[in-house]
């Protein structure tokens, strides 16, 4: 145990680094901060919510910025894609927030933010699980018949719907091979910004799957690109919470050592893998933030009388974390037996490279 | 035993299972006091 003078709060170090090194593996392989994680992992350390947001803020920026280096490494950022979104980002976080602000003037932000977080995540991981599993499919006919597998396969029609929207000035990215309206990329930045700002998140878990399914990009690029918004959110949240003194650099220190490792490891996890396979990960962590948020949703709702429910989310959120560095390091370890020609099951043939 | 590794939903049962094992251990060991 480790006292934490600033937060006024006893934690075992050992724990924050392994939730720093988890999050890390999983945000860089996803490309998402992870703060929908961290947070409640942090409040269940005993951290008061205040501080469990200045910390997890103040890491992802440190976080983000390694992933983002090593992202660039690969080739998976469009800077045209990212600078451009930017600007709408930041707009929308900025209405989000207002509109939070609107909520909590009328007493209901508590249950809106919940209800609103359920059923975000869960359309999200509906539509991305149903789409992968097409994808994965298709992937699977192609191999049997011997045909060769490239990095990516998506078979949402909607890239193409937006791309053929012709409105001044389109933009060519040349990483991302997409040529599409400025207007949608500052919107798709806008509107993915408006929800983070509302919800209180970075958005990765929404700009991701906005940036493969709207825009059209790569799933290894839609993760490096993201990434880079996320250490500017990143970098603006740990700005705004230091000055409110709502940090604890010790508990940051401790979270970035597991960080900086987790998330060199996480990105080049991406590089064994194809795009359905980050886009599984992307759903089942939608799916398990999704239960873990309708269980606190129906402890608040029970005027949180029935505690077996908060436990269950505890569970849910330190499982999720452990789960999906599992799955990850597990698609790395069947990419590395196929390249040596061993046996992989099926199923992860088509997944891995 | 075998499903659990040749199919995708076994898999995910399988490491879920671990994952969620692990988190009571940790649970148990470090955080009961805290919660």
């Amino acid at each position: 145990m480790f006292d934490f003078a600033i937060a006024g709060v006893q934690a075992p170090i050992f724990l924050l680094a392994l939730v720093g090194l988890t999050v890390g593996i999983v945000g860089g392989f996803i490309g998402v901060g992870g703060g929908y994680m961290v947070t409640p992992a942090l409040i269940v350390f005993g951290f008061p919510g205040y501080m469990a947001s200045g910390i997890d803020m103040t890491h992802i920026c440190g976080k983000g910025l390694v992933s983002t280096v090593r992202h660039r490494q690969l080739g998976n950022i469009d800077w045209t894609l990212a600078l451009s979104m930017i600007a709408g980002t930041m707009l929308g976080v900025e209405l989000g927030v207002r509109l939070l602000v609107y909520f909590k003037h009328l007493g209901i932000s508590g249950v809106v933010l919940l209800v609103t977080s359920v059923a975000l995540m869960f359309t999200l991981f509906l539509y991305t699980q149903i789409e992968t599993n097409r994808a994965h499919k298709k992937m699977e006919e192609m191999e049997k018949e011997g045909k060769e597998v490239g990095r990516e396969l998506q078979t949402s029609n909607l890239p193409k719907i937006f791309q053929s929207i012709p409105l001044a000035p389109i933009v060519r990215c040349r990483t991302a091979r997409v040529i599409v309206s400025m207007w949608v990329i500052v919107l798709v930045g806008m509107v993915t910004g408006v929800l983070a700002g509302f919800l209180g998140v970075g958005g990765g878990f929404i700009r991701v799957p906005a940036l493969v399914y709207v825009v059209g990009a790569s799933t290894h690029i839609a993760v490096g690109t993201d990434l880079v918004e996320i250490v500017v959110s990143g970098a603006y949240g740990a700005l705004r919470h230091s000055i409110e003194g709502n940090v604890d650099m010790m508990a940051v220190i401790f979270m970035i050592v597991g960080a900086m490792f987790g998330a060199q490891v996480g990105s080049i996890a991406t590089s064994y893998v194809r795009g359905p396979a980050i886009r599984y990960i992307l759903s089942y962590s939608l799916i398990l933030a999704t239960l873990g948020a309708a269980l606190r949703l129906i402890y608040v709702l029970t005027g949180q009388n029935v505690h077996w429910l908060s436990l269950a989310a505890v569970m849910l959120t330190l499982g999720e974390m452990i789960f999906l560095c599992l799955f990850i390091s597990s698609l790395v370890w069947f990419a590395v037996r196929r390249r040596g020609g061993k046996w992989v099951p099926d199923w992860v043939g088509p997944l891995v490279i | 035993m075998k499903w659990f590794i040749n199919s995708m939903l076994g898999f995910w049962i399988l490491l879920l299972t671990i994952s969620l094992g692990a988190a009571a251990v940790v649970y148990e060991i470090w955080l009961k006091g805290h919660v």
